[in-house]
């Protein structure tokens, strides 16, 4: 006995044909570094199921087509990135290794630029999706900078390659889903109250530029302003060796000397440079430009 | 609520309050979902009517059938056996949520704090190797583990011996007849001794059923912070019940197949202890890209718990032909016996798929087609084994807890 009055069937999706699939994900792949599993071709379909009929295309292949070659193209990006990023993300993410950065990797940068009578502090947060991260570093610089901070010119760059999220970054107002990793005190010390939301205090806001960017492109990525420090939190996990090894470049490339990569939990450069120093604090590994 | 008169009673009704039969006892209770069998049974018995709750259906089908599809999303959606699983889990979601249950949204599908917890090892510096190294340095396994599985070995232990050494374990004998009193043998006098549960089961039957509680023992002091206990242990339990009665129909030793399916995941257990941060990072980015925790595991460790569960099963000198369907259940066509790697294989995905309606967050791993025709089933069989499975399963888990 069924408490459904029709058959329902599992496939609710246009079938994406092998050929299709391939070349979307190639397509996916050149663009952003991303590399998607032949695994996940039914995720695929499901994802893009809705896309295609807004769209009012019959298949994938002329999916693909507009991708490639149709005036609407450029529009069409943005909803492609919107589609295959995830943006899992929330303040004060894996508090070990940001209570280590900012005891060890920050305490020395700082010490360094006052030794140099340089009072900037420069940081790039790759990937920083709806913001939670590049403000959190914000708070963690106004946090050890104290009285100290007007005297500072502080800049974080935060880029993301889909565009919604950089909108909801610009806006810096969360619900409670982004401060699941976040204790009532910090966020009674660094928001304000804004109906059933809470907002990043301005003085804090101010100090994070976001921008939406593509890593993989290089004259973009080589726009980004020299930095002391390099956040790239969860992101490399979605690219493959080739695309890991380039960026893990880039941040080289655009790093100080003396400056400082930190990766996700479970991220390291094993395998994809020996370019940079790795360092032990405790609870995380950073990577150190000589 | 709405007094309806018995005539009137439909199946995929809910009851407002208890149904009592004229001497008074509970037929049915409140809360339950009528079936075509229900209303039977009140013309049978001659009840006059019954109070009907008034639900509003705050779960349409379609958005139950949804819902469990976002757990499909890793399958192959043409498989017939997928399509029938499917079936079976929305219709689960969809009676769950007509007794009240809101669907998980995807927020508190994933909000989940373990910010105060450290790994034993940093990121890429642990192999499984490292990590079972570091438990059995740490902890020594128990004795009693070690004589079941001498006398599981020795073709002479008696039957005698074996009943004298569970006895000597009052937890273990206690949980042992619990089990074997629960309706997965539904004996039909209750058993109250070892030694009667002994000649009921045979003694390697038995002592195949204590090694594995004893060996999941072992980590029932995993802290409740780490992983959702009650979770992992329902979907364990539920494994190893199917396991079990695929295995009857299959011509399986069930027993074994019991054991196997309580201790698939043992890796994940040893995951937990050493690296708490790591795999919940695995569970958030398993939810996050609706992959099975398996493929997380491997993205984020660049292993996953069958490997683990390899070198722990090893170490433990764990019976080969369970500890093959264990480590490969994820990869059931390269075990030594690809058809016990294909029962568990089986199992553990109908286990995830009935575990949607339970709250399940993981997505349904694919079934390996070579795996399903190994076993020589069809589709629709599925349907009659979960309705064997609900029959056991919730007398089973209580024997357990
Ligand atoms: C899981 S989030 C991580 C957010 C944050 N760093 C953290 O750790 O909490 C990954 C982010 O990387 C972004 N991303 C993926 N590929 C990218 C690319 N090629 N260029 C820029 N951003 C990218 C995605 O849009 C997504 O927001």
């Amino acid at each position: 006995m069924t408490l459904f009055s029709s058959s329902m069937t599992l496939r609710a999706a246009t079938p994406i044909s092998d050929a299709e699939f391939k070349e979307l994900r190639d397509f996916i792949y050149q663009r952003s570094g991303i590399w998607v599993d032949e695994k996940r071709k039914y995720l695929f379909e499901n994802r893009f199921h809705k896309r295609l009929a807004t769209l009012g295309l019959k298949s994938f292949d002329e999916y693909v087509k507009l991708l490639k070659f149709d005036p609407r193209s450029a529009e069409e990006m943005k909803t492609l990135w919107e589609i295959i990023t995830t943006n899992e993300t929330s303040f004060f993410r894996d508090i070990k290794q940001l209570e280590s950065f900012q005891k060890v990797i920050l305490g020395e940068v700082l010490a360094e630029q006052r030794k140099k009578g340089k009072l900037e502090l420069n940081i790039w947060s790759a990937g920083c999706s709806s913001g939670e991260e590049p403000y959190t570093l914000a708070m963690l610089i106004s946090e050890s900078l104290g009285l100290e901070l007007p005297k500072w010119k502080v800049l974080i760059s935060a880029v993301d390659l889909s565009p919604a999220m950089i909108a909801k970054a610009k806006e810096a107002t969360y619900g409670d889903y982004a401060f699941k990793t976040t204790t009532e005190e910090q966020k009674k010390k660094f928001f304000v109250p804004e109906g059933a939301n809470f907002k990043v205090k301005p003085e804090l806001a101010r100090m994070v530029s976001f921008q939406q960017m593509n890593l993989n492109d290089d004259a973009a990525v080589r726009r980004v302003p020299k930095s002391q420090i390099v956040f790239c939190r969860n992101v490399i996990i979605y690219f493959d060796d080739a695309m890991r090894t380039k960026v893990a470049r880039a941040f080289y490339d655009n790093l100080l000397s003396g400056g400082y990569l930190l990766l996700g939990h479970s991220e390291t450069l094993h395998k994809i440079s020996t370019a940079f120093r790795p360092k032990f604090i405790p609870g995380a590994m950073a990577y150190r430009k000589d | 609520m709405a007094l309806i008169q018995t005539h009137e009673v439909k199946p995929g009704m809910v009851l407002a309050a208890d149904v009592l039969s004229k001497d008074g006892r509970v037929l049915f209770t409140a809360g339950a979902v009528l079936e075509p069998w229900h209303v039977q049974v009140l013309k049978t018995l001659g009840v006059a009517g019954v109070e009907i709750a008034e639900i509003e259906a705050v779960v349409t089908p379609d958005q139950a059938a949804d819902y469990t599809r976002a757990a499909f999303l890793y399958v192959n959606p043409d498989h017939p056996a997928m399509q029938t699983l499917f079936e079976i889990a929305a219709e689960r979601v969809l009676r769950r949520a007509t007794r009240g249950w809101v669907l998980p949204d995807v927020a508190t599908r994933q909000a989940r704090n373990v910010e105060h917890l450290s790994d034993v090892f940093g990121p890429g510096q642990a192999s499984p190797e490292e990590i079972v190294q570091h438990e059995t340095e740490l902890a020594s396994f128990p004795d009693l583990y070690f004589r079941l599985k001498e006398m599981l070995d020795s073709p002479k232990s008696s039957a005698k011996r074996i009943a004298d050494l569970i006895s000597g374990d009052v937890g273990l004998s206690a949980k042992l007849l619990r089990l074997v009193n629960s309706p997965i043998y539904a004996p039909v006098s209750p058993v109250d001794s070892v030694a009667r549960a002994v000649t009921l089961i045979g003694t390697n039957e038995l002592a195949t059923l204590a090694l594995g509680i004893t060996a999941i023992n072992y980590f029932q002091d995993i802290p409740p912070e780490l992983i959702d206990m009650p979770t992992f242990w329902r979907h364990s339990l539920t494994c190893a019940v199917l396991a079990m009665i695929l295995a009857r129909r299959q011509g399986l030793p069930p027993e074994r197949f019991f054991t196997a399916g309580l201790l698939h995941d043992v890796g994940r257990l040893l995951l937990f202890k050493k690296l708490p941060y790591a795999s919940t990072e695995a569970m958030i980015h398993a939810r996050e890209n609706f992959l099975p925790l398996f493929e997380a595991e491997r993205i984020l460790l660049e292993f996953d718990h069958t490997d683990v569960s390899k070198v722990l099963l090893a170490e433990w000198k764990f019976p080969e032909a369970m500890a093959q369907a264990i480590n490969f259940h994820h990869d059931p066509m390269c075990a030594a016996d690809p058809q016990s790697g294909a029962t568990l294989h089986l199992a553990d995905i109908m286990a995830n798929a009935v575990g949607i309606a339970d709250g399940g967050m993981y997505a349904v791993p694919d079934l390996d087609p070579a795996a399903w025709d190994e076993l020589n089933m069809q589709p629709t069989e599925l349907h009659s084994l979960i309705v064997e499975f609900d029959a056991q399963f919730e007398k089973t888990l209580a024997a357990f807890l």
